[in-house]
C-alpha cells in the first residue's frame, strides 16, 4: 500500500538520523579521550548516507514511475575522520610525547553542536512527514462515512 | 438513466486525484528523508496538466484495436491512464555534498499536498452524501 511506503521511507530516515545522533554523542563524549583500544587518541566518526530504492523486485516493477523513484535512506558506512590530531601542550600528561605535547582527538565541539542541530531538524522534518502520511491515511477511511 | 450515470466522471476524477496525491506524498517523503544524502536530486510528481487534459479532451481518444497500432499519446489521455510525470529538480546551487534538497520547499509542498488531499477527500464525501440524500427523498 502506498501510504506505508511513505511511512517506511520516513522511518528509514529517522533510523539514519538517530545513528548520526549517536555518533555525534560519541564524538562529544570522547572529545578529550587520548587512549583507545586501537591506540592513539579517539578519531571523530561520521555516518555516510546513501539513497536506496524503497521497494524491491516485483512490487517495484509494478509500482510505475512514481513508485520507482521513491528512495529510502540508509547508513552506508561509518567513517573515521583521518585529519591529524590536535596537539595540546601538557608536559605533565602521561600520554605526552618527549616534546611535551599530547595528541588530542580531532573533534571540534562547535562543529559537533552544529551537526547535532542539523540532525535534530532533519529528524523533526521526518516526524512531520510521518504525521502527514498518517493523517492522510486516516482521512481516507472517512470516505463514504 | 444508466447506473454509471449516477456517479458520472466526478467520482472517477476525485479518486484518481487522491491516488496521485498519495504518490506525490511518497516522493516528498523520499525527498525529506534524503535531505542529507550526498548527490541526491529531489523529485516531484507533475500531474495537474495531464489530469486537466484528460478531463477536457474527450474528443480524440486513439483506440488501439490491433497490437501493431501505436497508441495516441496526446493531451487527451484517458482519465484512468493518467499517472503523472516524475520531474527531477536539481538545485541551481547545490551544497558541497551535491545534495539539492531544499527542506523548506519540501515541507511547504508537503503541507500543500496534504491540504489538497483533504479537500479532495471532503469533496468525495460530500458527493456521496449528496447522492445518499437524493436517494432518501420520497421514502
Amino acid at each position: 500500500m502506498d501510504f506505508f511506503s511513505s511511512m517506511n521511507v520516513s522511518s528509514s530516515a529517522l533510523t539514519a538520523e538517530r545513528t548520526r545522533m549517536n555518533l555525534i554523542s560519541s564524538n562529544l563524549a570522547n572529545a578529550g579521550t587520548t587512549r583507545t583500544p586501537e591506540g592513539g587518541p579517539y578519531k571523530r566518526k561520521d555516518a555516510v548516507f546513501t539513497a536506496t530504492p524503497a521497494q524491491s523486485g516485483f512490487s517495484r516493477a509494478l509500482s510505475g514511475a512514481a513508485g520507482q523513484n521513491v528512495r529510502q535512506v540508509e547508513v552506508a558506512q561509518v567513517v573515521e575522520d583521518q585529519s591529524p590530531p590536535r596537539m595540546h601542550y601538557d608536559p605533565g600528561h602521561p600520554d605526552a610525547n618527549p616534546q611535551g605535547y599530547v595528541a588530542m582527538p580531532n573533534v571540534n565541539v562547535m562543529e559537533e553542536m552544529a551537526d547535532m542541530i542539523s540532525a535534530t531538524r532533519a529528524y523533526e522534518a521526518n516526524v512531520t512527514a510521518v504525521q502527514a502520511a498518517k493523517s492522510m491515511a486516516l482521512k481516507a477511511l472517512e470516505i463514504g462515512r | 438513466m444508466p447506473v454509471d450515470g449516477i456517479f458520472s466522471s466526478t467520482i472517477n476524477l476525485l479518486s484518481k486525484s487522491i491516488d496521485l496525491r498519495v504518490k506525490s506524498q511518497n516522493l516528498i517523503s523520499s525527498n525529506v528523508a534524503n535531505a542529507e544524502t550526498p548527490n541526491y536530486v529531489p523529485k516531484s510528481l507533475d500531474f495537474e496538466h495531464e489530469l486537466q487534459g484528460a478531463l477536457k479532451g474527450g474528443g480524440i481518444n486513439g483506440g488501439v484495436t490491433n497490437s501493431r497500432h501505436i497508441p495516441l499519446k496526446g493531451v487527451a489521455g484517458r482519465l484512468e491512464s493518467v499517472s503523472g510525470r516524475v520531474v527531477e529538480s536539481p538545485s541551481k546551487s547545490p551544497g558541497k555534498d551535491g545534495n539539492a534538497v531544499e527542506i523548506e520547499n519540501e515541507m511547504s509542498r508537503m503541507a500543500e499536498n496534504q491540504i489538497m488531499y483533504n479537500a479532495t477527500v471532503q469533496m468525495l464525501t460530500k458527493k456521496l452524501e449528496g447522492l445518499r440524500s437524493a436517494m432518501k427523498v420520497g421514502s
